[in-house]
């Protein structure tokens, strides 16, 4: 689109790829994101002191603070996503629900106001019925999320989520909801412009996670036929529409067995896992986005809204998946992405990065279009296989894993897919290419010894590069 | 050159020989290898085994080698056959307790134990926060907490000591 772009960045984000590709770039503070990302003043001043007329904020940090879209709009730029009001009335999970109940929307059962002392929290519990879920009056993303199974857990639960609520969004509060058994966690892409319409762009199914985090997205889902998904597509259009909704946002929504669908939340800001709708649809969703906060209409209608083929996403994180997920920050010693036809890396790091250990273990996202989900399966499958790090530990091996599993290939999902596979799928268990394994450790070893063994040469290191990109030679 | 090589509890004696032109010729036990082996890039490495060729990434942890191959993962640990002897002959018999140590870097956001309280396996030791996420690290085994070494708000580096139990 031709427009110039400014990186504001923490010290700990010097080397950041979102750095090096900005035409301007402006640190705002020291590496704890409470002293840098998540400082308005800072913000606006980066954007102030370099011209820019606009400010995106990403799907982290200040994106769905009221507060900033506030700030942006008294500072005379324009924040691009939703306005303030819509922000208080949709990213406040409490008043959300209000809307939806307003709205004949379906909801989960439990607390409609943030609660209180821990005496407060047992009553409302009790009342609910476990098991429950603690989460987070702001922000989403896992952070602040707990299950409780039991009343004797609560106590060290609330606490947990309190505290990891308060450093993530500054905002400490949490309420409590009933906790539906083996949900599938479905969300509808919504597209509204200034000017009142309002379309949704389908579904993504966001049911493989870790932890409350999404590892595996796709569009369209397996489980929704055009009955659900227009009820589901109509619901979505009336909570946007009645909380004055601009801009691109997301309603998530709980979908049980029996295909009863419960309003969730609504995500006031750009998904991390948008680009599966981007390729289902053909539409770039930030472009779209730009063109709202600009004030032009929408340029196409629901009936031009057709999906096309079959998206997945995987998430490549720095976590050991064979420990808990266990977040594993250093240095890239080595990276090839995967690469070809409808295989698209959005990565946010590089060969040499060193992953700092303050902020979110997501390095990249793999994304994968296939005409049928077979076909995007089969294509993950080999694009996992290509992609190498070496230096941190991935999620990469249990994508692996998950791509073979026959309940994933027959779609056969849930929220707990992941804690039923980790049960059975340890490290060292499958044994196919234990020798292999054995022989490189022990060249590995070799080679650390002193013996001749080749090195990585600049000559074996553009061998790669010409093996992704036939005909283009070494650069 | 021979080697000791650890996985998933057994131990298994490895001769590495050859190396010139990346041709090696790799005994495991009995069955002998020849591998045209190559590092694509630092911890990448390109196995030509007869025809099938394999891509490895081999990463080192606290002695240990994390080898990732067509989507398996495995935890080896390689040492030359004489280290192997020392350290096995010579170490200390295993006392059962636990040393709880920093998987990561991180902050003690809790401390869930003192020093002479009597814990069992599942019991909450300690929670670490990293990367936005926190984590509870439990115990293994059952003991008496004999030694703290961190307190809460404390920043820790991977391999730092945190919690010593007997």
């Amino acid at each position: 689109m031709g427009i110039q772009s400014v990186a504001v960045f923490s010290e700990a984000d010097r080397e950041s790829l979102h750095v090096l590709l900005a035409d301007e770039a402006v640190c705002v503070g020291a590496p704890p994101a409470t002293e840098s990302y998540l400082v308005i003043d800072r913000i606006i001043a980066a954007a102030q002191s370099t011209g820019a007329e606009a400010v995106h904020p990403g799907y982290g940090f200040l994106a769905e603070n009221a507060k900033f879209a506030q700030a942006c709009a008294e500072a005379g730029l324009v924040f691009i996503g939703p306005p303030a009001a819509a922000i208080r009335s949709m990213g406040d999970k409490v008043a959300a629900r209000q809307v939806a109940v307003r709205m004949n929307v379906p909801v989960v059962p439990g607390a409609d106001q943030p609660i209180g002392d821990d005496a407060e929290a047992a009553r409302i519990a009790s009342t609910v019925g476990y098991p429950i879920m603690i989460k987070a009056a702001l922000g989403g993303g896992g952070k602040g999320m707990r299950l409780v199974r039991a009343p004797g857990e609560l106590a060290g639960a609330l606490r947990a989520a309190r505290s990891e609520a308060g450093a993530a969004f500054g905002d400490a509060s949490v309420y409590i909801e009933r906790y539906i058994e083996e949900p599938r966690h479905i969300e509808i892409q919504v597209l509204g412009d200034a000017h009142g319409a309002m379309v949704h762009l389908g579904e993504r199914e966001c049911s493989i996670q870790r932890r409350h985090q999404k590892l595996i997205e796709e569009s369209p889902s397996p489980f929704l036929d055009a009955d659900l998904r227009h009820r589901m597509g109509d619901a979505a259009c009336r909570i946007g529409t009645a909380a004055g909704y601009v801009n691109a946002g997301t309603v998530e929504f709980l979908v049980d067995r029996d295909r009863h669908f419960y309003f969730l939340e609504m995500n006031t800001r750009l998904q991390v896992e948008h680009p599966v709708t981007e390729l289902v649809m053909g539409r770039d969703l930030v472009k779209q986005q730009l063109r709202i906060a600009a004030g032009q209409k929408l340029d196409f209608t629901q009936d031009d809204v057709v999906p096309r083929g079959w998206a997945i996403e995987c998430r490549i994180n720095a976590e050991d998946p064979y420990a808990g997920f266990i977040p594993s920050p250093g240095h890239i010693i080595s990276l090839r992405p995967a690469s070809g036809p409808w295989v698209r890396d959005d990565s946010g790091v590089y060969s040499g990065y060193t992953i700092p250990r303050f902020y979110d273990t997501l390095m990249s996202k793999l994304i994968v279009w296939g005409t049928d989900r077979e076909a995007a399966i089969a294509r993950m499958t080999r694009a996992l296989a290509e992609y190498k790090v070496v230096g941190v530990q991935t999620t990469i091996p249990i994508l692996e894993h998950i791509m073979r599993d026959p309940d994933f290939v027959a779609g056969r999902l849930s929220t707990h897919f992941l804690d039923h596979m980790m049960d059975v799928d340890r490290p060292e268990a499958a044994g196919r290419r234990r020798n292999v394994a054995l022989i490189a450790a022990a060249l590995a070893a070799y080679d650390r010894a002193g013996r001749p063994a080749p090195s990585p040469t600049a000559a074996s290191q553009s061998a790669w590069r010409q093996a992704m990109r036939p005909g283009r030679g070494a650069r | 050159m021979k080697f000791e090589a650890e996985i998933g509890g057994e131990t298994v004696g490895i001769e590495v020989t050859g190396g010139e032109d990346g041709r090696y010729r790799v005994a495991i036990g009995p069955d002998v290898t020849d591998v045209d082996a190559r590092q694509a890039a630092e911890g990448i490495w390109s196995l030509v085994i007869g025809t099938v060729s394999h891509v490895v990434d081999v990463s080192e942890r606290d002695g240990i080698s994390i080898v990732e191959v067509d989507g398996e993962t495995y935890r080896i640990r390689v040492e030359e056959e004489t280290r192997y002897i020392i350290r096995t002959r010579g170490g200390k018999a295993p006392t059962g307790g636990q040393v709880l140590k920093a998987p990561m870097p991180g902050k003690v956001v809790l401390v869930e134990v003192t020093v002479g309280q009597a814990v069992k396996p599942g019991d909450g030791l300690i929670v670490l926060e990293a990367m936005k996420m926190e984590n509870e690290f439990k115990a293994t085994v059952t003991g008496t907490v004999k030694e703290i070494r961190v307190r809460a708000g404390q920043a820790v580096n991977p391999g730092d000591p945190l919690v010593v139990i007997e």
